[in-house]
């Protein structure tokens, strides 16, 4: 048997697998003890935990830490000269006409920081050394009084040559063997100080907690008669046994995003899609992304609560576009939606919990694309008459019906969403055309036509039981470690050996580590090289795919970078102008024990097939089909209809037509 | 023709979106430090007519240039004599510009034959000739500070692309791959947003995004006219002071007369200094841009975008040949200096009408940091901006070490410059204790930045303010800490001037610091847990620093 359980704000989500088939759970979570809640899950599912032979585990433990302030507490030793780094940053302003900035808070702060003598040049060179005398002494006096949980250390140029942040943390293990103590070069072995201290800070901020609560999940698990194999989610969309993650706890920063997107790939891959875009709208926020060829595009740094993290994450762009986003006028007379959210309470005014506001759930039951009777499967009960209410003065403003402005309102979340995957594909030179669009949590597949629409995407690819994606998502991800490095390298005959040693020693090292956690990675690599023209600052991403690394030759590798360069920039210079290698990162994968088969996660219909609903879009009044996921026929269904789905509703507008595929998916296609 | 709410607001946000993509690939793209790390650059996008209808929000003192920089174009070159593969090209500060190394390049963008817009990219470039590579503090004129491109037209395939234009260029240049580089991504920028706009009035018609640009100046100016207009009417005077003129000892002052009339604000700066032998003083367009971007920042809300139309309700104007609209051959390299105090006496005058807005004047200085190599191989040229502390604010201290208002740039990793710039090593940034103002909310932090020289023929050549006179504080605030800057070398302390040129040796170390912001309200009035955390942290409760 086998499980899936993804903690989120709201609702702890469970997919089990067995030979049964599938079954899934619901259970609300329980923020302050998250491991409650999914131990909620297992019994609310009829789980026997010593039948579970695998349980994979998504949290925002780690995210929250971080955002509500309740990590370690850290020490910080870094370089003579540059205690400050953290509150120095980068020196610009988040916001240009903002009087009033303040820089984001790191997790350190400065009386915790601690400056040691030593010091690398550029190259690695040893300028002075560790003052190793020194430094214990240091270390005694501040360890003295047990105010520490974790320690934290960043060098300048220790991505050239880690030895002095080893010895440092030699000595602080020798004098507080309990702590945890994190090396910027382990880290993330690479360039730019600033952006390395944080993510190294943040690793050792989280690092306890992590560690505590995989301990106490692990305990509890096993006191239940667990015996199976228990992993976790990482923000790089692949999973890590529980007892590894307790010790590398910041890769797991950004897992709950990552599993919906795995979800996803995954979950059509049966069905032969491999290019797509993903949409999942939630309540405050929809997050993109796109893979193409079945990858997932991993971005080399993101930010929490603005400070910087230097881990490789599944490349999502977020956007204010959820059903709580408020739909307002500024006061230049501007219609907005977002990105201000109602958020779960109060909530859209339909909710009856105090929202006083119009939200898109409201203009979705003003126009008729959600409705009040089945709203979330009929579960919840919603006042269709405070959406009117709410929206009425909106609708005097701008002089337009009720159903106008709603509709409005709508179509503005849709070009805000539409922007998002903008961002992740025409901005990097893909062309929207080439993919399908994949949507899932509560109002994505309500969306999901008209934002198609707008890209010119033709195909829109509904996954079955698109509420509980993330925690099926855990269930079919691979187990992955990615390993990156700076090594700074001109890209030339005599170099090239030299740059295929560096990949050929990462994907050593990543497949190393994994067979350390008894896990056997395959023969396919991810490997990226960030690369740019000598004199730029910025790299640009460079994957070798199933490139054979000794057939690699130097123009083969510009060449491949001239390429990306031109997708991205829309130029590339001229054939020989210098390229460099920046960094590399390589990540080893193993598939799950056996791949199943795309669990047929079919939901009951929330009603009978073969009635009409009316409802407003575009200024048209429609009378469309209303039926459930199972209503769809082998014939294809045109639009207009609305498809209930347990907790989605999926729209399909005039031009549109549905079929349900055998892997259970709903496909809309553009007629022509 | 009227658009409907949602295609005006759909246009409205796609546009503000390209400019950025623009910005944010011009970066990315870039060669120069200047550029790529620190960020000094600006894009914009124009209408049919080359009035400014969306930027980037980058570096504040560039965007209102755009329009001025391409009128002057215009004037020799009308609209309706561009072609399919033109650009045009102005750095000049008497033609709208600011200061020889911005760079302003127009594409205009055609659609079917019909001219649909003008996308603009501006850049500091590291070096356009002169006197002295990167910068040159000693400039008698700006002939003297590099070469002019008077603004022009020429044909991208014909005049760039190998051709006599990129040749004049980089025979003009010390270091051409780096200018070469930065001009392609600004060609580059400007294409990329020409096919936003292209796909934008394929999808929408030309003549509904015609519309909703005339509907974007429009709006932006309605929402800074409402702003005003909440804002008391009467006179208002200000003024602020240059240390001075960087050969002398004397102050220079800045005076603003600032009348709110209604939904209007007039600006005029009689009464300030006359115009300086030395590179301190600010184009006109300078002057216009520091104004507005204060009345901005304090009267109206940061979403606004700021584009042509946010300039109509308010008017700048300078006696011609003082130190805000100088005669030309004047040389304005230092522009940013004069312009800071433009933002301090404007917020000072509007410290009167509307002093629950305000914060306290804060370090407010360009303070330039450029180290020059001549080695076997040419020149390599490091520069960098610094800001100081920011004015505290009635609720909040100023924030610490921080690019000051009218720019944004970033610092440059000291991993990143050890590995550009092997002559030399930096031993120490960190912040300043106590250069903050007191005051019951404390003035920002200033920085200090210490370099050690590793080779010979190395130039520091720098431009700064506030040696002399420090930022006030407000409400009975104290003031913030000044700037210095000196060398060290063999025991023996060599201080420096604020804007000089000097010589450096292998192994001198060379101290940059710069100064804090001025507190807010009485210093006996701060909470005691902000003393406590401030002394616990070392911010406070030092000497020296």
């Amino acid at each position: 048997m086998r499980v899936g359980i993804e903690v989120g704000g709201t609702f702890t989500d469970l997919v089990v697998v067995d030979t049964h088939g599938v079954r899934t759970a619901k259970v609300p979570s329980t923020p302050a003890r998250p491991d409650e809640g999914a131990m909620h899950a297992i019994e609310a599912a009829g789980l026997d935990p010593a039948a579970i032979e695998e349980l994979v585990h998504g949290s925002t433990v780690a995210t929250n830490a971080v955002l509500e302030r309740k990590g370690a507490k850290v020490c910080l030793f870094v370089t003579r000269g540059t205690r400050d780094l953290l509150l120095l940053q980068r020196h610009d302003r988040g916001s240009i006409y903002d009087l009033h900035y303040r820089k984001p808070e790191p997790v350190v702060a400065r009386r915790d920081t601690f400056e040691i003598d030593e010091r690398l040049s550029a190259d690695g060179v040893v300028i002075s050394a560790l003052d190793e005398k020194a430094a214990e002494v240091l270390v005694k006096k501040m360890l003295a009084n047990g105010e520490y949980q974790a320690a934290a250390i960043c060098f300048l140029h220790s991505y050239t040559d880690p030895s002095h942040e080893q010895a440092l943390a030699r000595i602080i293990r020798a004098a507080a063997p309990a702590m945890t103590v994190s090396c910027s070069s382990d880290v993330t072995r690479e360039f730019r100080e600033y952006e390395r201290a944080s993510t190294t800070t943040l690793a050792a901020y989280v690092q306890p907690v992590i560690a505590g609560y995989v301990t106490r999940f692990s305990d509890a698990l096993a006191a239940r008669g667990f015996k199976g194999r228990f992993s976790i989610m990482q923000s790089n969309g692949g999973r890590m046994p529980a007892e590894a993650m307790a010790r590398n706890a910041i890769a797991a920063l950004f897992s709950g995003p990552a599993a919906g997107v795995i979800g996803a790939v995954r979950s059509v891959a049966g069905a032969g899609y491999s290019n797509l875009i993903t949409l999942d709208m939630g309540g405050t926020s929809t997050d993109v992304s796109l893979i193409a060829d079945g990858q997932l595009e991993l971005a080399a740094m993101t930010k929490i609560d603005g400070l910087p993290v230097k881990t490789p994450v599944v490349d999502i762009v977020t956007v204010g576009a959820g059903g709580g986003s408020i739909a307002w006028a500024d006061d230049g007379g501007l219609l907005r939606v977002g990105p201000r959210s109602a958020g779960a309470t109060p909530g859209p005014a339909c909710y009856g919990r105090g929202g006083e506001v119009p939200t898109v759930t409201d203009a979705h039951l003003i126009r008729g694309t959600l409705r009040s009777d089945t709203f979330l499967g009929g579960k919840m009960t919603v006042d269709g008459e405070a959406s009117q209410r709410v929206f009425s003065t909106l609708a005097d403003q701008f002089g337009l019906s009720l159903e106008e402005i709603a509709d409005s309102a709508i179509r503005l979340a849709d070009a805000n969403i539409v922007r998002a995957i903008q961002q992740v594909s025409t901005e990097r030179g893909r062309d929207p055309r080439d993919y399908v669009l994949v949507p899932f949590g509560g109002a994505g597949p309500l969306h999901a036509a008209r934002v198609a629409e707008d890209l010119n995407i033709d195909t829109v690819v509904v996954p079955p039981n698109a509420g509980v994606l993330s925690a099926s998502g855990l269930l079919l991800s691979d187990h992955v470690h990615y390993r990156t490095r700076t090594r700074r390298r001109r890209v030339t005959d005599a170099t090239i050996g030299d740059i295929r040693a560096t990949v050929a020693e990462l994907q050593e090292e990543a497949r190393d580590y994994l067979a350390s956690l008894d896990i056997e990675a395959g023969t396919d690599f991810d490997r990226v090289l960030e690369m740019r023209y000598v004199g730029q600052a910025f790299e640009v991403s460079v994957a070798l795919g199933d490139l054979d690394l000794n057939a690699l030759g130097a123009d083969d590798l510009s060449g491949l970078f001239a390429e990306a360069h031109r997708r991205i920039f829309e130029f590339a210079k001229a054939h020989g102008d210098p390229v460099e290698v920046v960094s590399f990162r390589v990540g080893a994968k193993a598939p799950p024990p056996e791949v199943p088969a795309s669990p047929a996660l079919l939901s009951k219909p929330a009603s009978p097939a073969g009635r009409r609903t009316r409802l407003v879009e575009r200024g048209e009044v429609l009378d469309a089909a209303l039926l459930a996921r199972d209503g769809l026929g082998d014939a294809a269904l045109s639009g207009p209809a609305l498809i209930e789905d347990g907790s989605a509703t999926i729209y399909v507008p005039p031009g549109w037509a549905a079929t349900l595929d055998a892997e259970g998916n709903v496909i809309l296609k553009r007629e022509s | 023709m009227a658009v409907s709410p949602v295609d005006q607001a759909v246009i409205t946000r796609a546009l503000i979106a390209a400019a950025d993509e623009m910005g944010v690939k011009l970066i990315r793209s870039a060669h120069s430090p200047v550029v790529r790390e620190a960020q000094d650059c600006s894009a914009a996008i124009m209408d049919r007519k080359g009035r400014v209808v969306a930027q980037a929000d980058l570096i504040p003192i560039q965007l209102g240039s755009v329009t001025h920089t391409f009128r002057a174009c215009l004037e020799h070159h009308p609209l309706e004599t561009l072609e399919e593969g033109d650009f045009l090209i102005n750095n000049d500060p008497y033609a709208g510009g600011q200061h020889l190394p911005d760079i302003f390049l127009f594409s205009p963008i055609f659609l079917d034959n019909v001219l649909i817009g003008v996308t603009a990219t501006v850049v500091h470039h590291i070096d356009l000739g002169g006197g002295a590579p990167g910068l040159n503090p000693n400039a008698g004129d700006v002939h003297e500070e590099g070469i002019t491109f008077p603004p022009s037209r020429y044909s991208v395939e014909r005049d760039w692309k190998g051709g006599p234009f990129e040749r004049l260029v980089r025979a003009n240049v010390r270091m051409p791959e780096a200018t070469i580089g930065d001009i392609n991504a600004q060609f580059a920028a400007n294409s990329v947003g020409g096919e936003r706009l292209k796909d934008l009035c394929r999808k929408f018609s030309v003549d509904t995004v015609f519309a909703a640009m005339d509907e974007m100046l429009d709006y932006s100016e309605r929402r800074v006219r409402a702003a005003i207009a909440a804002a008391p009417d009467g006179t208002y005077t200000g003024e602020a002071w240059l240390d001075d003129d960087g050969r002398g000892d004397e102050p220079v002052p800045v005076r603003a007369n600032l009348t709110i009339d209604g939904e209007a604000i007039s600006v005029d700066f009689t009464g300030t200094a006359a115009q300086v032998r030395t590179n301190m003083n600010s184009p006109f367009a300078s002057t216009v841009s520091s104004a507005i971007a204060c009345i901005k920042a304090v009267l109206t809300d940061p979403d606004i975008p700021f584009n042509e139309g946010a300039e109509r309700a308010i008017t700048v104007t300078a006696p011609y040949g003082s130190i805000l609209n100088p005669k030309p051959p004047a040389p304005v390299r230092a522009r940013l200096l004069p312009s800071y105090r433009v933002v301090n006496s404007v917020m000072n005058a509007l410290a009167k009408a509307v002093p629950d807005r305000v914060i306290a004047p804060g370090f407010d200085t360009t303070t330039v940091s450029c180290l020059s190599h001549r080695g076997e191989d040419g020149y390599n040229i490091y520069l960098e901006i610094f800001g100081g502390g920011f004015g505290a604010g009635p609720d909040n201290d100023g924030c610490d070490a921080v690019d000051s208002m009218l720019s944004n740039c970033s610092n440059i990793p000291i991993e990143a410059m050890e590995s550009d710039y092997p002559f030399f090593r930096v031993e120490d940034y960190s912040l300043r204790s106590d250069s903050g103002g007191a005051g019951r909310q404390r003035g920002g932090m200033g920085f200090q930045r210490i370099y050690r020289v590793l080779a010979e023929n190395v130039t520091f050549a720098t431009y700064g303010d506030r040696f002399r006179i420090a930022p006030e504080g407000v409400f009975g605030g104290s003031p913030g800490a000044k700037a210095e800057t000196f060398v060290e070398r063999g025991g023996q302390k060599i201080p420096l001037a604020s804007k000089q040129q000097f010589t450096l040796q292998p192994d001198d170390r060379l101290v940059v610091r710069t100064g804090g912001g001025g507190g807010f309200g009485p210093p006996s009035d701060r909470a005691a847990a902000l003393m406590e955390t401030d002394e616990a942290d070392g911010f406070t409760g030092n000497t020296g620093s």
